[in-house]
């Protein structure tokens, strides 16, 4: 009784919270379960054909793409992204602040902006074909744009912040007398680095790569504007399914399957995590 | 530390921080290009400024823009500050679920929350435009202020707010005269970091807009697509000092305040 | 006989399965300077809060001049604390932070209200201070203001947790002085809560033994240093030696007690059980004297070491096979060398028989 009355002021955000994530997530598990008339219109009547619709190998395809290249991202912005980390915890504390400002810089860049610049870069006549060209190293223009791995550089490149901020806590964390010791032990700097620095910052990097990961699946603007809708990753079909297509109750079964990915994902982290006596969640 | 694995870790930097900034750098450099190619440079000019503040739609866009990310920046400060108060009060375990509902809008990736928010409010009929737009907004920047002020509060001396009970104070009241006071540097910030994020949603607003409240980035993101003009170089350096000033000020306000109490 | 200003009956506090408090029962009169002594982890500052309302107690019932505080939350009480840790207010100047509680209990107008704070700050010397925030005052000087704060709303009871904990020790005695002065001059009635000794017995009117959750012993500075009621409080306060003796014949006061080759006449602790076979023989070591001449009542022994100490000599003697350590803060009546065989006297107050029962119990 007392602990109810101690609690009665979180009523209204549980209620915020459910209203504004609770019940529409419910209302898009719902609808994946719905089917459409002709002209795109929701009838209410129970089927499986969403889901169904889902395994087709098209549209697995699509799911096996948007895997794909969410982990492709956190592995690139992992083997970038973790000696930017590294190397900064070695900086002295003044160049070391001004460095994580210019790591976090990045996040109050609009995004837009960051996926256009390369644009900039790597189109027919961009900067990068042009500074080619006026070199003589290249005849022909490149083309680099509207590919898998322009999508993917993108990608890397919007999500990189989050992967070295996490592995930066993690490295930072560490004991340094451990490494001392090891040093101390006779061990070589690389030997220190395999056997201690990068198994006690693990859960960092588990954690760097859930960050990448999540967002990397839905950031349908990015393969939008850089892969050009070449290859249809998640993101692009919901929106399109829900903007064009107006086929809402696939889009929310593939949302739902999008949703269930993100949890596998979490439920691994939380394992990694978990082992190390540590965790996000 | 020897001076070689020293001058390499300089090198890493160096070329990483270039790779980070030459995409951004380069969106300026060519809004100024009198060249409406950036295949050469054809000489300095503001034309392209001069345009787009005649462009009717980006003035109108951008106004809904402003209007929705002051009204989503209030709404989460409240609402996070207010979130972040309670949360030290509640039970323990009442705490641990709020700290874990907070984090959802941020797991669930963007575009499964734009859809599922888009069917929910269609289901309600609610109109889509300023309200959808500001709801859904809140939505996620709820969670950073929750955040950033929670940070602040786990940093005040618990026996304060001791001390101001036992000097008479009641609940309220020691939220009032002490634990706002103290927590108001961060709610500014964390208001600031909402409103940058708020100005520079795509995803959530692509579902959220209403026929006649495109907000900025979602114009953008069409002009973008249909291709690259220096005008959208113009209007993302224009984007960009503004959310700069923004940041700036508020670290202003920030390191003030730090220097007023050193705590 | 007039009523104790606050009355303790029987608390009982719990954290989880461990009882901090056990049946607690204590009248504080107004006006008097107690302090609360005992090792850390005691009880003596949760019983500070509990009075201060800033914890519940589970049984047991609290009452000021008469009336149950017990339910009062600590905003309603008339008590004020002053913190260990100064709790200042970081964001407020040293008036404001002085002028919190009359504000937020709306008790004077401004202008009483700033003549009042000046007061209590020339009260604590803090004059001229009043527009310092708390980061920029040193450790005692935030402590002058905590008690300002406190004492600005004239409470029943100021209770004193550890104030001078974390100054340093020349200040520490300083303050000593002046809290204790401050106290006189106000009339208010002090709680103190401290584990130093010296503390207790240089301020208080009355001192509160507290171990294990258990009031040990109350009483005046004098009385607790010479009759500890027993073996932890002997242990605890002053420097003692403290030596395990059988006990010859008992009498009213004093009792007939053997040591080694020795047969004494020994005063015995208020509680008469220090009967047994066996008892406890507790000596001050500074109301020790070394003689060199044979004396009634006394020890004889071989002179160990000799140690100069600042104004103290330090000697340690041989008796019996057991050693006794003399303190002395001038020289003794003969020259002695390590080696020389001396007598041990003391003063009368200084000695007492305490029961065995936890001797073990305190690793001696």
């Amino acid at each position: 009784m007392k602990k109810l009355k101690q609690n009665a002021p979180a009523i209204p955000i549980l209620i915020w919270i459910s209203l504004l994530v609770g019940m529409p997530l419910m209302f898009v598990v719902v609808l994946s379960f719905l089917s459409r008339d002709s002209l795109g219109n929701i009838v209410f009547r129970f089927t499986l054909e969403n889901y169904k619709r889902i395994f087709d190998p098209v549209y697995l395809r699509v799911f096996l793409n948007s895997f794909i290249l969410a982990v492709l991202t956190g592995l690139i912005t992992l083997l970038i992204g973790y000696p930017v980390a590294y190397f900064t915890t070695k900086l002295q504390p003044k160049k070391r602040s001004f460095v994580i400002m210019l790591i976090i810089l990045p996040f109050w860049i609009s995004s837009l902006l960051r996926t256009y610049g390369w644009i900039i870069l790597l189109g027919k006549t961009g900067l990068i074909n042009s500074l080619l060209m006026q070199l003589n190293i290249v005849k022909e223009p490149l083309n680099m744009m509207y590919r898998f791995g322009t999508t993917l550089v993108g990608m890397a490149y919007m999500l990189i912040p989050f992967m070295i901020i996490a592995v930066y806590n993690s490295v930072d964390k560490l004991d340094k007398s451990l490494v001392e010791a090891s040093y101390d032990l006779g061990a070589s700097r690389w030997k220190t680095f395999l056997n201690i620095t990068l198994p006690l910052t693990i859960p960092g990097i588990a954690g760097g790569f859930t960050l990448v990961f999540i967002p990397s699946l839905g950031m349908f603007f990015v393969s939008d504007l850089l892969g050009g809708g070449r290859t249809i990753f998640l993101g692009n079909l919901i929106n399109t399914l829900v903007t064009r297509g107006r086929n809402r109750p696939l889009a929310a079964a593939f949302s739902v399957g999008m949703i269930v990915l993100v949890l596998l994902v979490l439920f691994i982290y939380n394992r990694v995590a978990k082992d190390k006596g540590e965790g996000l969640f | 530390m020897n001076a070689r694995a020293g001058r390499f870790r300089t090198f890493y930097l160096s070329l990483f921080f270039v790779a980070l900034y030459v995409p951004v750098l380069s969106v300026i450099l060519y809004s100024f290009n009198e060249s409406s190619s950036t295949a050469h440079w054809a000489g300095f000019t503001l034309n392209w400024y001069r345009q787009l503040f005649n462009d009717r739609v980006i003035a109108e866009a951008f106004k809904i823009s402003i209007q929705v990310a002051v009204l989503t920046s209030v709404l989460s400060a409240i609402i996070g500050t207010a979130t972040a108060i309670i949360a030290m009060y509640v039970t323990k375990k009442m705490k641990k679920a709020i700290n874990g509902i907070m984090l959802l809008p941020l797991l669930v990736p963007e575009v499964a929350l734009g859809i599922s928010l888009l069917i929910f409010f269609s289901a309600l009929k609610l109109p889509f435009g300023h309200l959808t737009l500001v709801l859904s907004h809140s939505l996620f920047c709820v969670p950073y202020v929750y955040i950033m002020v929670q940070l602040r509060l786990n940093d005040i001396d618990f026996s304060i707010l001791e001390a101001a009970k036992d000097l008479g104070a009641a609940r309220w009241q020691i939220i009032r005269t002490i634990i706002l006071p103290l927590v108001a540097p961060s709610i500014l910030t964390a208001s600031l970091l909402a409103l940058a994020i708020s100005l520079d949603d795509v995803i959530i607003s692509t579902y959220m807009s209403g026929a006649a409240s495109t907000t900025l980035p979602v114009h953008v993101f069409s002009m973008m697509r249909v291709g690259v003009t220096p005008k959208v170089n113009a209007l993302c350096t224009l984007i960009l000092v503004g959310t700069f000033f923004i940041v700036g000020l508020g670290q202003l306000i920030n390191k003030k305040a730090n220097k007023k109490e050193a705590f | 006989m007039q009523e104790p200003l606050l009355k303790l009956i029987n608390i009982n506090k719990y954290y989880g399965d461990s009882h901090i408090l056990k049946d607690i029962s204590l009248d504080i009169n107004d006006g008097e300077f107690l302090t609360l002594l005992g090792p850390s982890g005691c009880g003596k500052t949760t019983l500070l809060r509990c009075i201060a309302g800033l914890v519940s107690i589970e049984s047991g019932d609290i009452l000021l001049r008469g009336e149950s505080i017990k339910d009062l939350p600590a905003n309603k009480r008339n008590v004020n604390t002053v913190f260990q840790n100064y709790a200042l207010f970081p964001h407020l100047n040293v008036y404001d932070n002085v002028a919190y509680g009359p504000r937020i209990r709306k008790s004077m107008n401004e202008t009483k209200l700033k003549r009042r704070v000046a007061e209590v700050l020339e009260m604590v010397q803090m004059s001229g201070y009043e527009e310092r925030r708390p980061h920029q005052l040193s450790g005692g000087q935030m402590q002058r203001v905590a008690i300002a704060r406190a004492l600005i709303n004239e409470p029943d009871i100021l209770l004193l947790d550890e104030p001078l904990g974390a100054l340093d020790l020349k200040l520490r005695k300083y303050m000593q002085t002046e809290l204790a002065q401050l106290q006189k001059q106000t009339g208010t009635t002090f709680v103190y809560v401290t584990h130093d000794q010296e503390e207790a017995l240089n301020m208080s009117d009355r001192i509160v033994v507290i171990h294990e959750g258990r009031i040990l012993q109350s009483g005046s500075p004098r009385e607790v240093y010479n009759n500890p009621r027993n073996l932890f409080i002997a242990n605890f306060i002053g420097d003692r030696n403290i030596i395990k003796v059988k006990v010859l014949e008992k009498g009213d006061e004093y009792s007939r007690i053997r040591l080694g080759n020795h047969e004494l006449y020994i005063r015995c602790s208020g509680n008469a059980e220090c009967a047994g076979d066996m008892a406890v023989l507790a000596i001050h070591m500074d109301k020790m004297r070394i003689s060199c001449n044979e004396m009634p009542n006394s020890l004889t022994g071989e002179v160990l070491s000799i140690h100069y100490a600042g104004s103290q000599i330090r000697t340690e003697v041989s008796v019996d096979g057991k050693k006794i350590t003399v303190i002395e803060y001038r020289n003794s009546d003969c020259d002695y060398e390590a080696g020389d065989h001396v007598t041990i006297t003391w003063e009368d107050s200084g000695a007492i028989l305490l029961p065995m029962e936890d001797f073990e119990e305190n690793g001696i």
